[in-house]
């Protein structure tokens, strides 16, 4: 096992301290940093959000304007120095000041101006890009898969027409699932490509990038540029904290806190486990070996056991990690052979109560299948949830939990379906969800039992009650969302993030009321968490393509 | 003729095994970063689906009452029946025989005294297997 120690910049670490936690060592209250911000007119605006950086940190804390266009960071959030300063409001850019110099124990003031922005695609969420591009429901829903990687501003922008499409899709089939932008990573089996679906979808795009504007025509596009609304407010009441980490190819998964208070992650593209301090920027890397050479690195999920030990679903490293805690080492638990292929995939997992029988339930990909590893023998047992439903469907157990007896409870991400395992007997029962082709994702499971999760292709949130046997789902505010997760809260709050949109959803699934709030940056969020220690909640979870950890601390 | 030794069957059949399972694999999706072109479902190879009515003795439809659909001991699909009293799972592979297949209902505040397969066990290649389920009260 080999261990790193990356400390952010030297005088990152020492600006950290100015950079506080909310309650955390802020013994005297540090300066405030107040303002408004207003339009090109001089009007106030209100949803802007406002992001002050340290020079040399890579802690950036964001708040937001209210109806009067004023903004203040709460106490403890920022000490003296000099701050970068930022905004997100779309459609505007910030035309001064872009710094602004606190002096410790003196509250700073500063009027933020604006102007209109030349280049308004630059500031589309994906979210936005689906709203505006012209076409069927059937048309977008194939682009929903391109997020994974990248943005759909890469494909707005391209000149590609339908045939030379034709190619860049064959290549994009060969890529890993873990993949981003900074690492990309070849797929060891080849995959099939068929031709006659790419056609349809290389024609569609060919319809809504730039392959037909004319050269120096000021109109880009054949469609308007659709935009979300500011936040207004509820959804104006947050501080955001965002910790760059020091690589852009750390790619943040899954993220979660633990009780001392340190934020772990899981890093999709390569084989490192990551443990941040927020208290300190202290960072540190915990590395596992390569199972299989030359095969894509990096691990989706991390989930914790009942020894608060964690363990990893290695993707095509084909296996299990298990990280000890106290003793900061991995144990392994290779695939065997009979099972292990080019194409093994594990990635999602849940040892939430191997105690109870020795067995952590994982999944293969590929093979549409459930695996269940007897922890004492490090055998893999194969397990085809399917087999009583029509064949030549795409399936895929993606999201699990467990119950108290760790039956299991996965999510069919490839089809519609919440799927239950019994340890005792391994006989499969398969629950539809109301809403057809609703592609369940991630899950987590309630205190009393209840299976919460996000239904990505039907832009809605559900519940599967086990007592009940019965579901119950609520819509996203937002069209186009593509809700990756979901997590209650202590408070009966259901959390959740995307994507696409750029924003977190907090709904209260009692009124159906909810509130989104949006990251101060373009922001692929994959597993969510919430910290119940906190009053209120904390949010984390981490940008995948964006190499940080985010807090959210809503003040309501 | 000649014969393989254990040794070399043993290898012959794993050799057959992995050729199955990649075989299946190549067939199975991809999803990010891979070739999930929209909902690429092959032609499902369905069997029929499995519809019907759940009632109380009276003839009257019961909405929201739970319906499985499976084989004994091999597990099933469970679905709920709508405001209409009807249900309906899509069908199972072909290679599941319909006549193994069981219709059961439950309510709160019901038992379950009749399934009536409506579709004769002989019919071949009927695109729908209609069951109905009766609960009595109490």
């Amino acid at each position: 096992m080999r261990a790193r120690t990356f400390w952010l910049v030297a005088a990152g670490v020492l600006l950290l301290a100015r950079v506080s936690s909310s309650g955390v060592g802020a013994q005297s209250p540090a300066p405030a940093l107040t303002g408004e911000v207003s339009a090109p007119d001089g009007g106030a605006m209100e949803g802007v959000l406002v992001s002050a950086q340290p020079s040399g940190s890579p802690v950036t804390v964001t708040v937001v304007s209210d109806q009067n266009g004023r903004f203040a960071f709460p106490p403890g959030k920022l000490g003296g120095g000099r701050y970068a300063l930022r905004v997100r409001a779309t459609g505007f850019e910030l035309d001064g000041p872009r710094a602004v110099d606190i002096a410790d124990g003196k509250p700073a003031r500063v009027a933020l101006k604006l102007r209109k922005t030349a280049d308004l695609a630059a500031q589309l969420t994906n979210t936005e890009w689906f709203m505006s591009f012209p076409g069927t429901a059937e048309q977008k829903r194939a682009l929903i898969e391109c997020m994974s990687c990248h943005t759909l501003e890469r494909i707005a922008r391209s000149k590609y027409d339908a045939d030379a499409f034709m190619p860049v899709l064959k290549r994009m089939t060969g890529y890993a699932n873990n993949t981003i932008q900074a690492r990309p990573q070849k797929r060891p089996a080849e995959v099939d490509f068929p031709e006659d679906r790419a056609r349809k979808v290389a024609e569609y795009l060919a319809t809504i990038n730039l392959s037909k504007s004319e050269p120096g025509s000021d109109k880009a596009w054949s469609y308007a540029l659709q935009t979300l609304p500011r936040p207004t407010g509820a959804a104006t009441r947050m501080v955001v904290t965002e910790y760059d980490l020091p690589r852009q190819t750390i790619a943040p998964h899954d993220v979660r806190t633990d009780a001392n208070g340190f934020v772990w992650y899981s890093n999709f593209v390569e084989n490192e486990l990551g443990r941040l301090d927020p208290r300190t920027g202290a960072h540190k890397e915990f590395a596992y070996p390569v199972l299989k050479p030359g095969f894509p690195t990096g691990s989706l999920a991390l989930e914790p056991d009942p020894d608060g030990n964690l363990w990893l679903a290695m993707m095509f490293q084909a296996g299990l990690a298990k990280f000890d805690v106290k003793s900061e080492t991995f144990q392994l638990f290779p695939v065997q052979k009979e099972l292990n292929s080019d194409t093994t995939q594990e990635s999602l997992l849940t040892p939430s109560h191997w105690h109870v029988d020795g067995k952590v339930w994982t999944n293969d990909v590929r093979k549409q299948a459930v695996l269940r590893l007897d922890v004492a023998s490090g055998k893999y047992e194969f397990i085809n949830p399917f087999a009583l439903t029509p064949k030549g469907r795409q399936h895929s157990p993606y999201g699990m939990v467990s119950d108290a007896a760790n039956n299991l409870y996965f999510m069919d991400f490839g089809d519609e379906n919440i799927g239950r395992i019994d340890a005792k007997t391994g006989a499969p029962t398969i629950y539809p969800t109301p809403t057809p082709r609703s592609r369940p994702r991630r899950t987590m499971m309630d205190a009393r039992g209840r299976v919460w999760f996000a239904e990505f292709a039907a832009d809605k949130v559900g519940m599967f009650d086990p007592a009940q046997e019965k579901f119950t789902e609520w819509d996203v505010p937002t069209p186009h969302t593509y809700p990756y997760d979901v997590f209650l809260d202590r408070t009966g709050q259901l959390w959740s993030g995307s994507m696409s949109s750029d924003r977190i959803l907090r709904l209260d699934p009692r009124s159906g009321k909810s509130v989104e709030y949006l990251l101060p940056r373009p922001t692929n969020i994959r597993r969510i968490f919430i910290d119940d220690s906190t009053n209120p909640v904390t949010f984390w979870a981490g940008n995948n393509h964006g190499a940080e950890i985010i807090k959210l601390e809503p003040l309501d | 003729m000649k014969f393989l030794t254990p040794k070399k069957c043993l290898r012959a059949c794993l050799a057959i095994a992995a050729a199955v399972t990649l075989a299946g694999a190549i067939a199975a999706p991809v999803w990010a970063g891979g070739s999930s072109f929209g909902d690429d479902d092959e032609e499902a190879d369905e069997g029929p689906a499995y519809f019907g009515f759940v009632r109380d003795t009276g003839g009257n439809s019961i909405s929201d009452a739970k319906v499985t659909v499976g084989i004994k001991n091999r597990g099933g699909v469970v679905t709920r029946s709508d405001a209409l009293g009807t249900y309906r799972v899509p069908g199972f592979g072909k290679d599941v025989d319909t006549k193994e297949v069981e219709v059961s209902c439950e309510k709160e505040g019901y038992k379950q005294v009749k399934t009536f397969r409506r579709t004769a066990p002989t019919a071949l290649n009927v695109p729908i297997i209609e069951t109905e389920c009766t609960l009595q009260k109490g």
